[in-house]
């Protein structure tokens, strides 16, 4: 569904939400409050955000009482992970992310 | 690594040829890693391609075809197999015409550390990535 997909790189095409995401990867399951804490945006911006991140399908919310707790959602990106990096690049492909990953230790 | 993961996909079918692929053997065998799984009413049974137990464990919800819950416990490794069961729930809910809302949650992992590192990221994604090639085009991501 390519309309998802716009959603999805839309959403990701901004590093305040990809660091949103970044801190759900960290630790799932987390409110609002907890999800923005220390970080220099007012509850609306996060709001915002959150909404984005959500209709693209990258959060997924669930109410715990009366508690909103974010969880991150990867289904999107590995569905359009698995539409262009088949099982036949995916060895090359990999490697080539470790040894990327392994360069750039600091 | 929290004692939650959430996933969430759209697929183009029916709740009920969903419902079908997640609970009948000779449909799972074809992306849940060559598992023969029968889920029904009462227990969710899971075999290995070698015939060995990878799963058992009771049926908590059974409500086709829109939600279905069931202990975990991760009989298929020596290490994960001793710890405590976990759950799995299934949620299929219509989101337009022929297409359906699947979310997956993982939970009451907290006495399964092994066993959540081992579901998370690739583990169910890649489960249920196949399930929706299964379900979309009748075969899965593996030839």
């Amino acid at each position: 569904m390519s309309d998802d997909d716009d959603l999805v790189f839309k959403a990701l095409a901004d590093s305040t939400r990809r660091l949103l995401l970044d801190r759900l990867f960290e630790r799932d399951g987390r409110t609002l409050t907890d999800l923005i804490a220390d970080l220099d945006m007012t509850r609306f911006g996060g709001m915002k955000h959150v909404k984005i991140l959500e209709d693209a399908g990258l959060i997924v919310s669930r109410k715990r009482g009366r508690e909103k707790l974010h969880f991150l959602n990867p289904m999107p990106i590995r569905l359009i992970h698995d539409r262009w990096i088949d099982k036949y690049t995916e060895g090359p492909a990999g490697m080539l992310a470790r040894l990327k990953a392994d360069l750039e230790k600091p | 690594m929290t004692s939650a993961q959430v996933y969430q996909l759209f697929i183009k079918a029916s709740a009920e040829d969903i419902w079908d692929s997640i609970v009948k053997p000779d449909a799972t065998m074809k992306y849940f890693h060559g598992a023969r799984i029968t889920n029904s009413p009462e227990r969710h049974v899971s075999h290995g391609p070698d015939g060995s137990v990878w799963g058992d464990g009771p049926v908590l919800e059974w409500d086709p075809p829109h939600r279905l819950v069931h202990e975990w416990r991760s009989l298929y490794d020596p290490a994960m197999a001793g710890e405590a069961p976990s759950r799995v729930t299934w949620e299929i809910e219509p989101a337009g015409p022929r297409v359906c809302r699947l979310t997956l949650t993982h939970d009451q992992l907290d006495g399964a550390p092994l066993t959540a590192a081992s579901v998370s990221g690739a583990g169910w994604m890649f489960v249920l990535s196949g399930l929706k090639s299964v379900v979309e085009t009748g075969t899965g991501l593996i030839p």
